[in-house]
């Protein structure tokens, strides 16, 4: 690593370019122009939030918070807990504990800094992280095993059974640090009574570490303030998912980045509630006005990205899908299965509900929620089973009605890439163009984004999704 | 005696195993040691370890499996794709890791273009990742299914009875393998690591009752053997799954001799029995579940280090090799930090990443090894 990346911690520096980032928008307009030829690594980015107005600067302001929350956390009080994005965070902040998600962070590392954040990957490779491990975590991971971040006081993650490889992660930076941990662990199979218990007995004992480490209970108080948000955050969500699925489509593509990177930080809290109603708000005006979410207001095409998206240097996916008035259709990221959702229409039970009545109901429904998080749900079991990806692609398929759907994802991702082939090949049976893209969406050494971008170029051009 | 052990080793369809299936017989894969073979066993059904032994070729494998995907599973869909498989009866998928998981899928999808690959009973068998109560529960539940449908599908009954002597022929079959380590770890050991392999990889894929009666004359041939193993690098080898003789012999040729392990083809799959009282399809969940940790068990990482630094000392090893095939992140995760604590305890350790199949890497191996025993000499 080079001796200038060690002077600022990694969370540290972020914070600063997060919170500047955020005020950007609060001055005059000649004043936003000037400042971003200043910062050239991720001025589309800043620039492609701010153009959205209030909901992009919103989400802004909750990354910087987030980042904020995570920098003060030890110097507030509040525990700090290594988690993985499809760890739903209510019940932690239920109990005052900082979520410190890596996935986010090494999104918001490799969008922002000028070389990514290949310094930590590689960082970690040098302490025996394996090089093929997922870069989704070791972005950031690198920082917080070289001691350049907070220091985590523990580890609890839900994937192992989901994504080993995600696993490892959190099971090698707890043993690196030799910190405590928990892990949530799932069975293949969802719906089955079976499979809840095992849910509901796991989360249980997710509880008891968390107080243990804490050394308190949750408060029933927060905890209901929470679910409240919770529920409402899931009304909106499910309201957007309507909305978006219009045509033409009037959600504008960059928002469902800001749905999904708002929930992995931030579900739970009044924060995310305030940007979900502001997007919602502003989407359904687009609606009104018969108008697609794209800057020009047209709509020449719709994508499903069935896996995740492409986050590297400057984050330009969601430029390249604006630009050319392609509308983004969500990812596998996008939808949580609430039990109201378009998503869980006749398929109620893979859905979740949220209760308040007691203690033990949110509890159980906080698992039940956890247990339907993005990946936690789909690729847990075959992937053509009853629920599972395949059967969930092409529901959103169904709902969405994309052109094209693109697979790309971390090299990482061994779950993914051991059965990607047959499902994209079962998706071209059933009659939608899909791509599948080598690339890693966390790290632009193994393609750049250039690449990438004229693969998708070239996909849409051949199979005439837009001539 | 060591030239039969080789030739069940190198063989796929070894003379116990047509014999078996000559007689009427059944066979069952299963690809690793978080599978009850007793259960199989018990059905009079022959339990055979899959490999990917032998592949000349990925072309199938690679049509299913993404690119950054272990050789191992590769190689087994592509002897399945060969048809090299049609031997068995039935197969069972495990989720050993993320790619072990897949082959499920992969092989399903291959059988839609290779007719005949699939064989009748096709299960796949749910491990949970923790030792908890309620995941115990899980993997008890899951045992039972495992039995239901092999007695529904092959027509059988597996009584409790049948089970118990199932489960006392296997921990006979350990109690021998753990003799055989004994022998390994002499000062002067009278059988080196490539035959030990040879024999551990041949319970694997013959009758248990058969490999008892071979194993045991092997021992007592051992037991009264003159000539040693002297002057050699004592290695204990770690890491991903290796079910290939050659690659032992490629480090022994170097100058060492590897006395022990702590692979899954190896002491981890003989390491502890399973109790012989009460409900024998709960004792056997119970070791299973319980048995020697492989990384897939998340969060095991002081116990597998202790077992690790435990065996290095009985055995008395002057290095120890970390190996693991590409993209199998758990292993090699976990090699690092135990490169890094082994180091501190003053054991030298050497990690290397390699890839399962036909050994096209030899002189890059042999050229690390070599390097490696030049260390530590």
């Amino acid at each position: 690593m080079r001796k200038e990346t060690k002077e600022y911690n990694f969370d540290w520096n972020m914070w600063t370019i997060l919170e500047n980032a955020s005020k950007t928008a609060d001055g005059f307009r000649k004043e936003y122009e000037t400042l971003l030829n200043y910062i050239p690594n991720y001025r589309n980015v800043l620039d492609a939030f701010v153009r959205h107005g209030e909901p992009g600067i919103l989400f802004l302001k909750i990354i910087a918070k987030y980042s904020n929350d995570c920098v003060r956390a030890h110097i507030e009080g509040r525990k700090t807990a290594g988690v993985t994005f499809c760890f739903a965070t209510p019940v932690l902040y239920a109990f005052n504990i900082q979520p410190v998600t890596l996935e986010p962070w090494s999104v918001l590392g490799t969008v922002v800094l000028k070389r990514g954040t290949s310094e930590f990957l590689d960082y970690c490779s040098e302490l025996g992280f394996t090089e093929t491990s997922c870069s989704s975590q070791r972005g950031s991971l690198g920082a917080y095993l070289c001691d350049l971040a907070t220091k985590l006081d523990f580890v609890v993650y839900d994937s192992p059974g989901i994504c080993d490889t995600n696993a490892n992660s959190f099971a090698f930076a707890a043993s690196y640090l030799d910190i405590p941990f928990y892990q949530l662990n799932y069975p293949s199979t969802l719906t089955d009574e079976r499979a809840k218990e095992y849910h509901h007995a796991d989360f249980k004992g997710l509880i008891s570490f968390l107080e243990e480490q804490t050394g308190r209970k949750p408060d029933m108080e927060k905890l209901r303030e929470i679910m409240k948000e919770n529920k409402r955050q899931d009304e909106l969500t499910c309201e957007l998912l309507d909305l978006q699925r219009l045509k033409p489509s009037p959600m504008p593509p960059i928002y469902e980045l800001m749905l999904y990177g708002g929930r992995f930080m931030m579900n739970g809290t009044k924060e995310y509630t305030q940007l979900l109603e502001s997007m919602v708000a502003h989407t359904r005006k687009k609606a009104e006005a018969g108008k697609a979410g794209t800057t020009s207001g047209n709509e020449r095409a719709r994508g499903l990205f069935c896996y995740i998206d492409h986050y590297t240097t400057d984050g330009r996916l969601w430029d390249f899908l604006d630009k050319r008035d392609i509308s983004h259709m969500g990812s596998i990221l996008f939808n949580f299965w609430q039990k109201d959702s378009l998503y869980a229409a006749g398929k109620e039970d893979e859905g979740y509900n949220l209760e308040d009545e007691s203690l033990e109901a949110i509890i159980d429904s906080l698992a039940d929620q956890m247990s339907r998080m993005p990946m936690v749900k789909q690729i847990r079991g075959p992937y053509d089973a009853p629920g599972m990806w395949l059967d969930d692609t092409l529901g959103a398929i169904n709902i969405m009605k994309p052109d094209f759907v693109v697979y790309m994802g971390t090299m990482g991702c061994r779950n993914t890439w051991g059965m990607v082939k047959p499902f994209v090949r079962d998706l071209e049976k059933h009659g939608i163009p899909t791509l599948y893209i080598y690339a890693d969406s966390f790290d632009d050494r193994v393609q750049s984004w250039e690449a990438v971008a004229d693969k998708l170029e070239e996909f849409l051009k051949i199979r005439k999704i837009i001539t | 005696m060591m030239n039969e052990w080789k030739e069940i080793a190198n063989t796929m369809e070894n003379t116990y195993l047509r014999k078996w299936k000559e007689s009427g017989r059944a066979a069952v894969g299963y690809p690793c040691t978080y599978v009850p073979d007793e259960v199989i066993y018990a059905a009079d059904i022959l339990p055979y370890r899959l490999r990917g032994t032998g592949t000349t070729s990925s072309s199938i494998g690679d049509t299913y499996f993404g690119p950054v995907i272990c050789s191992f599973p590769k190689c087994v869909l592509q002897l399945a794709g060969e048809g090299r498989f049609n031997f068995l009866d039935g197969t069972i998928i495990v989720p050993g890791c993320d790619s072990m998981r897949r082959l499920d899928e992969c092989w399903r999808k291959a059988a839609d273009d290779y007719k005949g690959i699939l064989p009748g009973f096709f299960h796949y068998f749910g491990v949970p990742h923790k030792v908890t109560d309620y995941s115990l529960m899980w993997f008890y539940e899951e045992t039972l299914k495992l039995k239901e449908k092999l007695e529904k599908h092959f027509g059988v009954t597996i009584t409790d009875k049948a089970l118990k002597v199932a489960i006392s022929v296997y921990n006979e079959s350990r109690k021998l393998l753990m003799q055989l380590d004994k022998l390994r770890v002499k000062d002067k050991p009278v059988i080196n690591g490539e035959d030990a392999l040879s024999i551990i990889l041949a319970s694997t894929a013959i009758p248990r009752d058969e490999f008892n009666k071979m194993l045991r004359k092997t021992l007592s041939q051992l037991e009264i053997k003159k000539e040693t193993i002297k002057g050699k690098k004592r290695l204990m080898l770690v890491g991903s799954i290796n079910d290939d003789p050659e690659f032992m012999k490629v480090i022994e040729d170097c100058g060492a001799v590897i006395v022990t392990d702590t692979m899954c083809f190896g002491s981890r799959s003989y390491s502890d029995l399973t109790e012989e009282e009460g409900d024998p399809l709960f004792a056997l969940a119970k070791r299973y579940l319980n048995h020697a940790y492989c990384p897939r068990m998340f969060g095991y990482y002081k116990p597998r280090l202790k077992n690790i630094m435990d065996r290095a000392k009985k055995a008395k090893v002057d290095g120890i090799i970390l190996q693991n095939i590409r993209f199998c992140d758990l292993h090699g995760s976990e090699n690092g930090i135990f490169e890094r604590d082994l180091e501190k305890e003053g054991i030298p350790c050497m990690r290397m990443e390699r890839e399962y199949g036909p050994l096209t890497e030899s002189g890059r191996v042999k050229m690390r090894i070599d390097a490696f025993l030049e260390r530590i000499s």
